[in-house]
């Protein structure tokens, strides 16, 4: 287990916890997650794990920083304006922490790209802002057996679950996308900046600790957040047998597109996942 | 039998925070959503006594019934 002196130094309150260490500080650095989106919540879940030392992070995201962004996307700055998102992050990043390897993608995941974009991460951090991508991303993860953290948020709420093979998943949950037109946008209905923060540093979390193998992950438990009240509630689930993609009797068999633009900032194209 | 509904997020500043309604045995979770007031796509998931149930999930008395909206932004 060799560091060095750069990597002591750096990563010492890491490994000053016992519960980390050396031994854990390797496992990040040897680790790799994928987030997918370069949002409001993947920007603080990509600066704490480019901090960490996570040794390979990718950053997914196909569209361009706007200043409407800025409010809550903290990895971008005004000055990256109409730059590609995944190439804005991968920067502050790479300056963050120059020992991680940063791999930006900027494509739109759909069902044709999704299963080879996730295949060689260790976790996958879901921070879309759509339900289309969300239940893509949650049918690719399960089939796919990767373990990966589902975010939601609106207004001043926020919702978070961790899926690993043999627990609920998000379609466990949520069977079905809300039906078109019901839920409001982000654009539409706001978003406190600071929701995002703090979500997207649990999934974070959530990355890290599965990755160190420690504490107890969001499995079997959603966690519902109101930051108007400050109230973090943990709400118990368990595997559907009626689920159609991790139940008994399975009807999904492998990703598919969703055409339900729900949440998105933009409003694109019926068939289109809008990361 | 009497049923507690406490509603989350956007819903309970749309409906109410939280109200105990006497309803009939074999209410269901949605019955006694729709009795509310609270249209069904209004609503994406719903947990009794802390844990996860679904729409046809039968109330008992002294359930809780916990009502949350969809939240899908990122």
């Amino acid at each position: 287990m060799d560091f060095t002196e750069e990597q002591v130094e750096r990563y010492s309150r890491n490994i000053l916890l016992d519960d980390v260490g050396g031994t854990g500080q390797r496992k990040l650095l040897d680790s790799s997650v994928l987030i997918i989106g370069a949002g409001g919540l993947g920007s603080p879940a990509a600066l704490y794990l480019a901090a960490a030392g996570v040794g390979t992070i990718g950053i997914v995201d196909d569209d361009h920083v706007e200043l409407s962004n800025l409010q809550r996307q903290v990895i971008h700055f005004t000055s990256d304006i109409s730059r590609p998102k995944a190439e804005s992050a991968a920067e502050k990043m790479r300056l963050l922490n120059p020992g991680v390897t940063v791999i930006p993608v900027m494509e739109r995941l759909m069902a044709g790209n999704i299963v080879s974009v996730i295949k060689d991460y260790d976790f996958i951090i879901d921070g879309t802002d759509n339900f289309p991508s969300k239940f893509l991303i949650n049918d690719a993860c399960v089939l796919g057996g990767k373990p990966f953290s589902h975010g939601g948020i609106l207004r001043f709420y926020g919702q978070t679950l961790t899926y690993v093979p043999g627990s609920a998943c998000y379609r466990c949950l949520f069977q079905t996308l809300p039906p078109r037109g019901t839920v409001p946008s982000c654009g539409e209905a706001g978003i406190l900046g600071v929701v995002a923060g703090i979500l997207g540093m649990i999934q974070a979390s959530e990355a890290l600790r599965y990755i160190l193998g420690i504490g107890e992950l969001l499995t079997n438990r959603l966690l519902y957040m109101d930051q108007l009240t400050v109230e973090f509630r943990k709400l118990n689930t368990k595997p559907n047998p009626n689920c159609p993609v991790c139940g008994e009797n399975r009807t999904i068999l492998e990703p598919v597109d969703y055409e339900q633009p729900a949440c998105s900032l933009k409003e694109g194209p019926a068939a289109k996942v809008n990361l | 039998m009497k049923v507690t509904v406490k509603l989350f997020a956007t819903l309970k500043k749309d409906y109410f925070e939280s109200r105990e309604f006497d309803c009939a045995d074999g209410t269901t979770v949605r019955s006694l959503l729709d009795s509310s007031g609270i249209k069904d796509r209004e609503y994406h998931i719903t947990f009794v006594n802390g844990r996860h149930a679904d729409r046809n999930e039968k109330l008992k008395d002294g359930d809780t019934l916990s009502v949350f909206p969809a939240v899908g932004g990122g």
